[in-house]
Protein backbone atom coordinates (compact mmCIF):
# COMPACT_ATOMS: atom_id res chain seq x y z
CA UNK A 1 0.00 0.00 0.00
CA UNK A 2 1.39 3.55 -1.06
CA UNK A 3 2.56 5.93 1.80
CA UNK A 4 -0.20 8.43 2.80
CA UNK A 5 -3.07 6.58 1.85
CA UNK A 6 -5.14 7.19 4.80
CA UNK A 7 -5.65 3.71 6.32
CA UNK A 8 -9.16 3.69 8.89
CA UNK A 9 -8.05 2.69 12.54
CA UNK A 10 -9.88 2.26 15.53
CA UNK A 11 -9.81 5.05 18.00
CA UNK A 12 -7.48 2.89 19.93
CA UNK A 13 -4.83 2.63 16.73
CA UNK A 14 -5.15 6.15 16.15
CA UNK A 15 -4.03 7.01 20.00
CA UNK A 16 -1.31 4.85 19.44
CA UNK A 17 -0.06 6.12 16.14
CA UNK A 18 -0.26 9.50 17.24
CA UNK A 19 1.82 8.98 20.60
CA UNK A 20 4.19 7.00 18.16
CA UNK A 21 4.86 10.24 15.38
CA UNK A 22 5.04 12.56 18.54
CA UNK A 23 7.30 10.26 20.23
CA UNK A 24 5.29 10.08 23.31
CA UNK A 25 6.43 6.99 25.58
CA UNK A 26 2.35 6.84 26.74
CA UNK A 27 3.56 4.17 30.18
CA UNK A 28 5.79 6.59 31.28
CA UNK A 29 2.54 9.15 31.43
CA UNK A 30 0.72 6.12 32.82
CA UNK A 31 2.85 5.26 35.47
CA UNK A 32 2.75 8.85 36.74
CA UNK A 33 -0.37 8.85 36.56
CA UNK A 34 -0.37 5.73 38.68
CA UNK A 35 2.03 7.54 41.15
CA UNK A 36 -0.80 10.72 40.99
CA UNK A 37 -3.35 8.04 41.99
CA UNK A 38 -1.60 6.61 44.69
CA UNK A 39 -0.68 10.33 46.05
CA UNK A 40 -4.57 10.87 46.08
CA UNK A 41 -4.93 7.86 48.20
CA UNK A 42 -2.27 8.58 50.68
CA UNK A 43 -4.05 12.51 50.95
CA UNK A 44 -7.70 10.89 51.38
CA UNK A 45 -6.39 8.70 54.73
CA UNK A 46 -4.54 11.69 55.71
CA UNK A 47 -7.80 13.72 56.15
CA UNK A 48 -9.94 10.77 57.20
CA UNK A 49 -7.56 10.78 60.00
CA UNK A 50 -7.80 13.99 60.62
CA UNK A 51 -11.46 13.66 60.45
CA UNK A 52 -11.59 10.75 62.71
CA UNK A 53 -9.28 11.48 65.22
CA UNK A 54 -9.05 15.16 65.36
CA UNK A 55 -7.95 15.62 69.27
CA UNK A 56 -4.63 13.84 68.78
CA UNK A 57 -3.80 16.69 65.91
CA UNK A 58 -5.30 19.98 66.88
CA UNK A 59 -3.49 22.09 69.58
CA UNK A 60 -6.16 23.20 71.52
CA UNK A 61 -9.89 22.53 71.71
CA UNK A 62 -12.09 24.73 68.71
CA UNK A 63 -14.41 26.54 70.76
CA UNK A 64 -11.29 27.89 73.58
CA UNK A 65 -10.58 31.60 73.08
CA UNK A 66 -7.45 33.68 73.22
CA UNK A 67 -6.55 37.15 71.64
CA UNK A 68 -8.72 38.36 68.97
CA UNK A 69 -7.47 38.66 65.04
CA UNK A 70 -3.59 36.86 66.14
CA UNK A 71 -1.32 36.86 63.59
CA UNK A 72 0.74 33.15 62.55
CA UNK A 73 2.63 32.43 65.86
CA UNK A 74 4.33 30.08 67.31
CA UNK A 75 1.81 29.41 69.87
CA UNK A 76 -1.29 29.77 66.77
CA UNK A 77 0.65 28.13 63.98
CA UNK A 78 -2.66 29.79 62.21
CA UNK A 79 -3.19 32.65 63.77
CA UNK A 80 -6.37 33.18 65.67
CA UNK A 81 -9.93 34.57 63.98
CA UNK A 82 -12.35 37.27 65.27
CA UNK A 83 -13.43 35.24 68.71
CA UNK A 84 -10.01 34.49 69.39
CA UNK A 85 -10.55 30.87 68.39
CA UNK A 86 -7.47 29.05 67.51
CA UNK A 87 -7.48 28.80 63.51
CA UNK A 88 -5.14 25.43 63.41
CA UNK A 89 -7.63 23.32 65.81
CA UNK A 90 -11.12 24.64 63.89
CA UNK A 91 -9.34 23.66 60.81
CA UNK A 92 -8.62 20.13 61.94
CA UNK A 93 -12.45 19.53 63.39
CA UNK A 94 -13.61 20.67 60.78
CA UNK A 95 -12.43 17.83 58.25
CA UNK A 96 -15.03 15.45 60.45
CA UNK A 97 -17.86 18.20 59.60
CA UNK A 98 -16.84 18.39 55.81
CA UNK A 99 -16.64 14.91 55.64
CA UNK A 100 -19.15 13.61 56.65
CA UNK A 101 -21.77 15.85 54.66
CA UNK A 102 -19.60 14.30 51.46
CA UNK A 103 -19.95 10.42 52.20
CA UNK A 104 -23.49 10.91 54.01
CA UNK A 105 -24.55 12.76 50.62
CA UNK A 106 -23.28 10.17 48.95
CA UNK A 107 -24.93 7.28 50.79
CA UNK A 108 -28.45 8.22 50.32
CA UNK A 109 -27.52 9.33 46.77
CA UNK A 110 -25.85 6.24 45.40
CA UNK A 111 -28.66 4.55 47.41
CA UNK A 112 -31.42 5.94 45.72
CA UNK A 113 -29.46 5.96 42.29
CA UNK A 114 -28.93 2.07 42.70
CA UNK A 115 -32.88 1.26 43.37
CA UNK A 116 -34.08 3.20 40.85
CA UNK A 117 -31.34 2.27 38.24
CA UNK A 118 -31.43 -1.48 38.83
CA UNK A 119 -35.21 -1.79 38.83
CA UNK A 120 -35.62 0.70 35.41
CA UNK A 121 -32.52 -1.50 33.81
CA UNK A 122 -34.09 -4.80 34.81
CA UNK A 123 -38.16 -4.61 34.58
CA UNK A 124 -37.34 -1.68 31.91
CA UNK A 125 -40.68 -1.58 29.75
CA UNK A 126 -43.15 0.79 31.53
CA UNK A 127 -41.17 1.07 34.45
CA UNK A 128 -37.99 1.72 32.79
CA UNK A 129 -40.08 5.21 31.28
CA UNK A 130 -41.56 6.21 34.30
CA UNK A 131 -38.34 6.02 36.31
CA UNK A 132 -35.86 7.31 33.63
CA UNK A 133 -38.41 10.31 32.99
CA UNK A 134 -38.73 11.23 36.69
CA UNK A 135 -35.02 10.90 36.49
CA UNK A 136 -34.46 13.46 33.25
CA UNK A 137 -36.93 15.79 35.45
CA UNK A 138 -34.73 15.60 38.52
CA UNK A 139 -31.51 16.09 36.02
CA UNK A 140 -32.80 19.28 34.56
CA UNK A 141 -33.65 20.62 38.57
CA UNK A 142 -30.57 23.51 39.37
CA UNK A 143 -29.57 22.11 42.12
CA UNK A 144 -28.12 24.70 43.92
CA UNK A 145 -30.56 27.86 43.44
CA UNK A 146 -32.83 24.71 44.46
CA UNK A 147 -31.12 23.82 47.66
CA UNK A 148 -30.38 27.51 48.50
CA UNK A 149 -34.89 28.35 48.19
CA UNK A 150 -35.05 24.98 50.79
CA UNK A 151 -31.98 26.03 52.80
CA UNK A 152 -33.58 29.64 53.29
CA UNK A 153 -36.91 28.33 54.20
CA UNK A 154 -36.20 24.94 56.56
CA UNK A 155 -34.24 25.80 59.24
CA UNK A 156 -30.21 25.68 58.31
CA UNK A 157 -28.77 22.63 59.81
CA UNK A 158 -26.44 20.28 58.47
CA UNK A 159 -28.79 16.99 58.08
CA UNK A 160 -31.10 19.20 55.99
CA UNK A 161 -28.28 20.02 53.99
CA UNK A 162 -27.14 16.24 53.13
CA UNK A 163 -30.83 15.01 52.96
CA UNK A 164 -31.68 17.84 50.27
CA UNK A 165 -28.02 17.24 48.74
CA UNK A 166 -28.51 13.30 48.66
CA UNK A 167 -32.07 13.77 47.42
CA UNK A 168 -30.32 15.64 44.57
CA UNK A 169 -27.83 13.99 43.01
CA UNK A 170 -28.78 10.79 42.64
CA UNK A 171 -29.45 10.68 38.66
CA UNK A 172 -26.25 9.89 36.90
CA UNK A 173 -25.69 7.22 39.74
CA UNK A 174 -29.14 5.95 38.67
CA UNK A 175 -28.65 6.59 34.54
CA UNK A 176 -24.93 4.80 34.97
CA UNK A 177 -26.25 1.57 37.09
CA UNK A 178 -29.42 1.01 34.48
CA UNK A 179 -27.08 1.41 31.55
CA UNK A 180 -25.07 -1.58 33.05
CA UNK A 181 -28.11 -3.24 34.40
CA UNK A 182 -29.49 -3.63 30.89
CA UNK A 183 -25.85 -5.08 29.68
CA UNK A 184 -25.75 -7.30 32.82
CA UNK A 185 -29.13 -8.92 32.37
CA UNK A 186 -28.72 -10.19 28.61
CA UNK A 187 -25.37 -12.28 30.01
CA UNK A 188 -25.90 -15.93 29.93
CA UNK A 189 -25.76 -16.31 33.63
CA UNK A 190 -29.03 -13.86 34.47
CA UNK A 191 -30.69 -15.69 31.59
CA UNK A 192 -29.98 -19.10 33.07
CA UNK A 193 -31.03 -17.92 36.34
CA UNK A 194 -33.92 -16.86 34.92
CA UNK A 195 -34.79 -20.18 33.75
CA UNK A 196 -34.29 -21.58 36.48
CA UNK A 197 -37.07 -19.72 38.34
CA UNK A 198 -34.72 -17.74 41.10
CA UNK A 199 -36.82 -15.00 41.72
CA UNK A 200 -36.36 -11.49 39.93
CA UNK A 201 -35.01 -9.92 43.69
CA UNK A 202 -32.76 -12.75 44.05
CA UNK A 203 -31.36 -11.72 40.63
CA UNK A 204 -30.79 -8.43 40.97
CA UNK A 205 -29.22 -8.60 44.80
CA UNK A 206 -27.15 -11.96 43.72
CA UNK A 207 -26.27 -11.71 40.29
CA UNK A 208 -26.36 -8.60 39.62
CA UNK A 209 -25.17 -5.83 41.94
CA UNK A 210 -21.75 -7.96 42.48
CA UNK A 211 -21.26 -7.06 39.15
CA UNK A 212 -22.01 -3.00 39.51
CA UNK A 213 -19.64 -2.55 42.31
CA UNK A 214 -17.12 -1.53 40.15
CA UNK A 215 -19.89 1.33 38.70
CA UNK A 216 -20.88 2.35 41.78
CA UNK A 217 -17.69 2.91 43.65
CA UNK A 218 -15.94 5.66 41.06
CA UNK A 219 -19.66 7.09 40.89
CA UNK A 220 -19.93 7.43 45.33
CA UNK A 221 -16.34 8.60 45.20
CA UNK A 222 -17.26 11.33 42.69
CA UNK A 223 -20.44 12.37 44.63
CA UNK A 224 -18.78 12.68 47.46
CA UNK A 225 -16.29 15.23 46.26
CA UNK A 226 -18.84 17.16 44.59
CA UNK A 227 -21.00 16.92 48.03
CA UNK A 228 -18.05 18.78 49.46
CA UNK A 229 -17.77 21.59 47.15
CA UNK A 230 -21.80 22.27 47.19
CA UNK A 231 -21.38 22.18 51.06
CA UNK A 232 -18.83 24.31 50.82
CA UNK A 233 -20.85 26.39 48.64
CA UNK A 234 -23.70 26.70 50.55
CA UNK A 235 -22.25 27.60 53.45
CA UNK A 236 -20.13 30.15 52.15
CA UNK A 237 -23.43 31.71 51.48
CA UNK A 238 -24.40 31.71 55.14
CA UNK A 239 -27.15 28.35 54.74
CA UNK A 240 -24.67 26.33 56.64
CA UNK A 241 -25.08 25.23 60.02
CA UNK A 242 -23.39 27.53 62.06
CA UNK A 243 -22.83 25.64 65.30
CA UNK A 244 -21.09 23.13 63.15
CA UNK A 245 -17.52 24.62 61.80
CA UNK A 246 -16.71 23.03 58.29
CA UNK A 247 -14.82 24.75 56.31
CA UNK A 248 -17.37 26.08 54.20
CA UNK A 249 -18.45 27.55 57.06
CA UNK A 250 -15.17 28.68 58.42
CA UNK A 251 -14.73 30.37 54.74
CA UNK A 252 -17.91 31.93 55.13
CA UNK A 253 -17.04 33.52 58.07
CA UNK A 254 -13.72 34.66 57.65
CA UNK A 255 -15.23 36.44 54.73
CA UNK A 256 -17.94 38.45 56.76
CA UNK A 257 -15.92 38.82 59.83
CA UNK A 258 -13.15 40.71 58.44
CA UNK A 259 -10.77 38.12 57.68
CA UNK A 260 -11.14 39.48 54.00
CA UNK A 261 -10.76 43.34 54.71
CA UNK A 262 -7.84 42.79 57.51
CA UNK A 263 -6.00 40.88 54.71
CA UNK A 264 -5.71 38.07 57.30
CA UNK A 265 -4.76 35.17 54.21
CA UNK A 266 -3.99 32.67 57.37
CA UNK A 267 -7.81 32.61 58.09
CA UNK A 268 -9.30 32.00 54.07
CA UNK A 269 -6.45 30.34 52.26
CA UNK A 270 -6.16 26.84 54.43
CA UNK A 271 -9.77 25.88 54.39
CA UNK A 272 -10.06 26.79 50.52
CA UNK A 273 -6.86 24.54 50.36
CA UNK A 274 -8.39 21.82 52.05
CA UNK A 275 -11.67 21.83 50.37
CA UNK A 276 -9.23 21.82 47.32
CA UNK A 277 -7.04 18.92 48.15
CA UNK A 278 -9.59 16.50 49.97
CA UNK A 279 -12.09 16.93 46.73
CA UNK A 280 -8.94 16.26 44.48
CA UNK A 281 -8.04 13.48 46.70
CA UNK A 282 -11.59 11.75 46.63
CA UNK A 283 -11.97 12.83 42.69
CA UNK A 284 -8.39 10.57 42.28
CA UNK A 285 -9.47 7.57 43.65
CA UNK A 286 -12.63 7.74 41.67
CA UNK A 287 -10.63 8.21 38.88
CA UNK A 288 -8.52 5.49 39.80
CA UNK A 289 -11.55 3.28 40.37
CA UNK A 290 -12.85 4.34 37.01
CA UNK A 291 -9.41 3.66 34.74
CA UNK A 292 -9.75 0.20 36.71
CA UNK A 293 -13.11 -0.74 35.60
CA UNK A 294 -11.67 0.79 31.99
CA UNK A 295 -8.67 -1.70 32.28
CA UNK A 296 -10.85 -4.97 33.03
CA UNK A 297 -13.13 -4.47 30.09
CA UNK A 298 -10.53 -4.10 27.77
CA UNK A 299 -9.01 -7.14 29.22
CA UNK A 300 -12.31 -8.96 28.39
CA UNK A 301 -12.31 -7.77 24.95
CA UNK A 302 -8.93 -8.68 24.11
CA UNK A 303 -10.22 -12.84 24.99
CA UNK B 1 -47.11 -35.70 27.59
CA UNK B 2 -45.24 -33.44 25.47
CA UNK B 3 -44.08 -29.86 25.07
CA UNK B 4 -45.80 -28.22 22.47
CA UNK B 5 -45.56 -24.62 19.97
CA UNK B 6 -48.32 -24.23 18.27
CA UNK B 7 -48.53 -21.72 15.38
CA UNK B 8 -45.93 -19.71 17.78
CA UNK B 9 -45.46 -16.45 15.30
CA UNK B 10 -42.84 -13.76 16.18
CA UNK B 11 -42.64 -10.16 15.04
CA UNK B 12 -40.55 -7.29 15.73
CA UNK B 13 -41.21 -3.53 15.95
CA UNK B 14 -44.13 -1.22 15.89
CA UNK B 15 -44.86 -1.15 12.61
CA UNK B 16 -44.59 2.43 12.01
CA UNK B 17 -42.67 3.59 8.62
CA UNK B 18 -42.40 -0.24 7.93
CA UNK B 19 -40.50 -1.02 10.75
CA UNK B 20 -42.46 -4.11 11.44
CA UNK B 21 -40.66 -7.40 10.58
CA UNK B 22 -41.89 -11.24 11.17
CA UNK B 23 -39.30 -13.48 12.32
CA UNK B 24 -41.44 -16.59 11.66
CA UNK B 25 -44.73 -16.98 11.11
CA UNK B 26 -47.24 -19.73 12.78
CA UNK B 27 -44.72 -22.55 13.33
CA UNK B 28 -45.88 -25.64 15.19
CA UNK B 29 -43.68 -28.70 15.95
CA UNK B 30 -43.82 -31.56 19.40
CA UNK B 31 -41.15 -32.25 22.00
CA UNK B 32 -41.46 -35.99 23.30
CA UNK B 33 -39.14 -37.23 26.05
CA UNK B 34 -36.32 -38.95 25.60
CA UNK B 35 -36.25 -37.83 22.11
CA UNK B 36 -34.23 -34.92 20.10
CA UNK B 37 -35.93 -32.04 17.49
CA UNK B 38 -33.19 -30.84 16.05
CA UNK B 39 -33.37 -27.35 15.14
CA UNK B 40 -31.35 -25.89 11.81
CA UNK B 41 -31.22 -23.00 9.89
CA UNK B 42 -29.55 -20.28 8.51
CA UNK B 43 -28.29 -17.29 11.10
CA UNK B 44 -30.89 -14.58 11.71
CA UNK B 45 -34.04 -16.58 11.01
CA UNK B 46 -34.81 -16.59 14.34
CA UNK B 47 -33.69 -20.41 15.61
CA UNK B 48 -32.83 -18.68 19.04
CA UNK B 49 -35.66 -16.66 19.83
CA UNK B 50 -37.83 -20.13 19.05
CA UNK B 51 -35.86 -21.46 21.87
CA UNK B 52 -36.17 -18.89 23.83
CA UNK B 53 -40.09 -19.00 23.37
CA UNK B 54 -40.48 -22.70 23.68
CA UNK B 55 -38.22 -22.28 27.08
CA UNK B 56 -40.62 -19.26 28.25
CA UNK B 57 -38.20 -16.62 28.48
CA UNK B 58 -39.81 -14.85 25.83
CA UNK B 59 -43.30 -14.32 24.63
CA UNK B 60 -44.15 -14.88 21.54
CA UNK B 61 -46.81 -12.59 19.14
CA UNK B 62 -49.01 -14.74 18.45
CA UNK B 63 -49.66 -18.77 18.99
CA UNK B 64 -48.86 -20.92 22.18
CA UNK B 65 -46.84 -22.89 24.30
CA UNK B 66 -48.07 -25.65 25.57
CA UNK B 67 -46.64 -28.34 28.44
CA UNK B 68 -48.63 -31.41 29.08
CA UNK B 69 -51.79 -29.79 27.22
CA UNK B 70 -51.63 -26.90 29.53
CA UNK B 71 -50.86 -23.49 27.79
CA UNK B 72 -47.93 -21.68 29.01
CA UNK B 73 -49.67 -18.04 29.06
CA UNK B 74 -52.68 -18.86 31.57
CA UNK B 75 -50.43 -20.93 34.05
CA UNK B 76 -51.16 -19.91 37.65
CA UNK B 77 -47.98 -19.19 39.49
CA UNK B 78 -47.47 -22.91 40.72
CA UNK B 79 -47.59 -24.21 37.35
CA UNK B 80 -45.60 -21.55 35.90
CA UNK B 81 -42.82 -22.54 38.69
CA UNK B 82 -43.30 -26.10 38.22
CA UNK B 83 -42.87 -24.93 34.38
CA UNK B 84 -39.69 -23.11 34.81
CA UNK B 85 -38.42 -26.05 36.58
CA UNK B 86 -39.60 -28.76 33.68
CA UNK B 87 -37.97 -26.62 30.93
CA UNK B 88 -34.69 -25.91 31.14
CA UNK B 89 -32.47 -24.25 28.52
CA UNK B 90 -28.47 -24.22 27.98
CA UNK B 91 -27.01 -21.47 26.04
CA UNK B 92 -23.80 -20.67 23.83
CA UNK B 93 -21.57 -19.24 25.24
CA UNK B 94 -20.28 -21.47 28.40
CA UNK B 95 -18.22 -19.02 29.59
CA UNK B 96 -20.47 -16.66 30.34
CA UNK B 97 -23.08 -19.29 32.11
CA UNK B 98 -22.06 -18.73 34.97
CA UNK B 99 -21.53 -15.65 37.57
CA UNK B 100 -17.93 -14.46 36.89
CA UNK B 101 -17.73 -13.40 40.41
CA UNK B 102 -19.08 -16.32 42.30
CA UNK B 103 -17.11 -19.57 42.68
CA UNK B 104 -18.85 -22.67 40.90
CA UNK B 105 -19.63 -24.41 44.57
CA UNK B 106 -21.45 -21.08 45.60
CA UNK B 107 -23.53 -21.19 41.61
CA UNK B 108 -24.28 -24.67 42.22
CA UNK B 109 -25.45 -24.67 46.34
CA UNK B 110 -27.76 -21.53 45.26
CA UNK B 111 -29.76 -24.09 43.10
CA UNK B 112 -29.78 -26.87 45.49
CA UNK B 113 -30.98 -23.81 47.61
CA UNK B 114 -33.63 -23.04 45.37
CA UNK B 115 -35.22 -26.53 45.46
CA UNK B 116 -35.38 -26.85 49.42
CA UNK B 117 -32.73 -29.30 49.38
CA UNK B 118 -31.38 -30.39 52.93
CA UNK B 119 -28.30 -28.95 53.57
CA UNK B 120 -26.84 -32.69 54.76
CA UNK B 121 -28.09 -33.91 50.86
CA UNK B 122 -26.65 -31.15 48.72
CA UNK B 123 -23.35 -32.46 49.27
CA UNK B 124 -24.50 -35.65 47.65
CA UNK B 125 -26.53 -34.33 44.81
CA UNK B 126 -22.91 -32.31 44.09
CA UNK B 127 -21.07 -35.34 43.81
CA UNK B 128 -23.63 -37.63 42.01
CA UNK B 129 -24.03 -34.43 39.31
CA UNK B 130 -20.20 -33.73 39.22
CA UNK B 131 -20.06 -38.12 38.66
CA UNK B 132 -22.56 -37.81 35.99
CA UNK B 133 -20.59 -34.70 33.85
CA UNK B 134 -17.23 -36.82 34.75
CA UNK B 135 -15.57 -33.28 36.88
CA UNK B 136 -13.30 -33.96 39.96
CA UNK B 137 -14.76 -32.60 42.61
CA UNK B 138 -11.80 -29.84 42.76
CA UNK B 139 -13.70 -27.46 40.02
CA UNK B 140 -16.22 -26.34 42.74
CA UNK B 141 -13.59 -24.35 44.45
CA UNK B 142 -12.88 -22.56 40.92
CA UNK B 143 -14.13 -19.44 39.49
CA UNK B 144 -15.40 -19.46 36.04
CA UNK B 145 -12.23 -17.64 34.32
CA UNK B 146 -10.19 -20.67 35.69
CA UNK B 147 -11.76 -23.62 33.52
CA UNK B 148 -11.91 -24.46 30.06
CA UNK B 149 -15.42 -23.72 27.71
CA UNK B 150 -15.71 -27.53 28.00
CA UNK B 151 -15.44 -27.99 31.52
CA UNK B 152 -17.97 -24.86 32.20
CA UNK B 153 -19.96 -26.22 29.42
CA UNK B 154 -20.13 -29.89 31.59
CA UNK B 155 -21.15 -27.63 34.65
CA UNK B 156 -23.59 -25.62 32.64
CA UNK B 157 -25.61 -28.72 32.12
CA UNK B 158 -24.89 -30.42 35.15
CA UNK B 159 -26.49 -27.36 36.87
CA UNK B 160 -29.56 -27.62 34.59
CA UNK B 161 -30.13 -31.66 35.54
CA UNK B 162 -30.31 -30.74 39.52
CA UNK B 163 -33.22 -29.26 38.70
CA UNK B 164 -34.88 -32.73 37.26
CA UNK B 165 -36.32 -31.45 33.90
CA UNK B 166 -38.28 -33.03 31.05
CA UNK B 167 -37.25 -30.70 28.78
CA UNK B 168 -34.00 -28.84 27.63
CA UNK B 169 -33.43 -26.15 24.92
CA UNK B 170 -30.00 -26.46 23.54
CA UNK B 171 -29.19 -23.18 21.94
CA UNK B 172 -25.97 -24.01 19.66
CA UNK B 173 -24.24 -25.58 22.70
CA UNK B 174 -21.29 -26.77 21.09
CA UNK B 175 -20.01 -24.09 18.62
CA UNK B 176 -18.24 -22.47 21.10
CA UNK B 177 -16.03 -25.77 22.07
CA UNK B 178 -13.48 -27.25 19.64
CA UNK B 179 -14.12 -30.26 17.92
CA UNK B 180 -13.26 -33.04 20.37
CA UNK B 181 -14.55 -30.96 23.03
CA UNK B 182 -18.09 -31.19 21.07
CA UNK B 183 -17.90 -34.34 20.53
CA UNK B 184 -17.30 -35.03 24.46
CA UNK B 185 -20.10 -33.07 25.23
CA UNK B 186 -22.80 -34.42 22.73
CA UNK B 187 -21.76 -37.83 23.92
CA UNK B 188 -22.58 -36.84 27.30
CA UNK B 189 -25.85 -35.49 26.09
CA UNK B 190 -26.96 -38.60 24.53
CA UNK B 191 -25.85 -40.66 27.67
CA UNK B 192 -27.88 -37.98 30.30
CA UNK B 193 -30.52 -38.42 27.67
CA UNK B 194 -30.52 -42.48 27.49
CA UNK B 195 -30.44 -41.95 31.96
CA UNK B 196 -33.20 -39.46 32.31
CA UNK B 197 -35.50 -39.79 29.26
CA UNK B 198 -34.60 -35.88 28.78
CA UNK B 199 -36.62 -34.76 25.47
CA UNK B 200 -34.05 -31.95 23.56
CA UNK B 201 -34.74 -28.97 21.55
CA UNK B 202 -31.27 -28.45 19.68
CA UNK B 203 -30.62 -25.65 17.60
CA UNK B 204 -27.72 -25.86 15.40
CA UNK B 205 -26.34 -24.47 12.22
CA UNK B 206 -23.92 -27.23 12.23
CA UNK B 207 -25.95 -29.81 10.02
CA UNK B 208 -23.73 -32.83 11.37
CA UNK B 209 -24.25 -32.20 14.65
CA UNK B 210 -28.29 -31.90 14.26
CA UNK B 211 -27.94 -35.30 11.80
CA UNK B 212 -26.15 -36.96 14.87
CA UNK B 213 -28.10 -36.09 17.63
CA UNK B 214 -31.76 -35.69 15.94
CA UNK B 215 -34.67 -37.98 15.37
CA UNK B 216 -36.66 -35.33 13.97
CA UNK B 217 -35.25 -32.33 12.14
CA UNK B 218 -36.31 -28.78 11.06
CA UNK B 219 -35.25 -26.32 8.79
CA UNK B 220 -36.60 -23.09 10.08
CA UNK B 221 -35.95 -20.90 6.47
CA UNK B 222 -37.82 -17.89 5.33
CA UNK B 223 -39.50 -17.53 8.39
CA UNK B 224 -41.02 -21.43 7.83
CA UNK B 225 -40.69 -24.52 9.78
CA UNK B 226 -40.19 -27.39 7.02
CA UNK B 227 -39.69 -30.89 8.38
CA UNK B 228 -36.38 -32.44 6.73
CA UNK B 229 -36.89 -35.73 8.85
CA UNK B 230 -40.44 -36.95 10.84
Amino acid sequence: MKKGICIQKSPGQWKDSIAHYLNLDIRKYKKTFKKFNRGGLFLFFFFLILALFPSLFAPYPPTERFVSYEPPSAAHLLGTNDIGNDILSELVYGARISMMVGFATACISTFIGLMIGLCSGYFRGTIDELLMGFTDVVLIIPKIPLIIIIGAFLHPSIWTLILVLGLLSWESIARVVRSKTLQIREAGYVKSARCMGFSSFHIMVSDIFPNLIHVLMPKFMLTTASAMISEASLSFLGLGDTSMKSWGIMLSFAFSRGGFIRDMWWWYIPPGVCIALCVMSIAMIGFGFEGRDEKERRGMDAE
Amino acid sequence: MALKAENVSKTYGSGLLGSRKCIFREVSFELEPGKTFGLMGPSGEGKSTLGRIVAGLESPTSGTILLNGNPLLGMKKAEYTAFRRRVQMMFQDPTDSFNPRKRIEQSISEVLKLLNSPESKRLQSTKEMLKTIGLPKEVLARYPSQLSGGQLQRLALGRILLLEPEYIVLDEPTSALDVSVQAQILHLLKKVQAEEGIGYLLISHDEAVIRFMSERIGMLKKGKLDMIRT
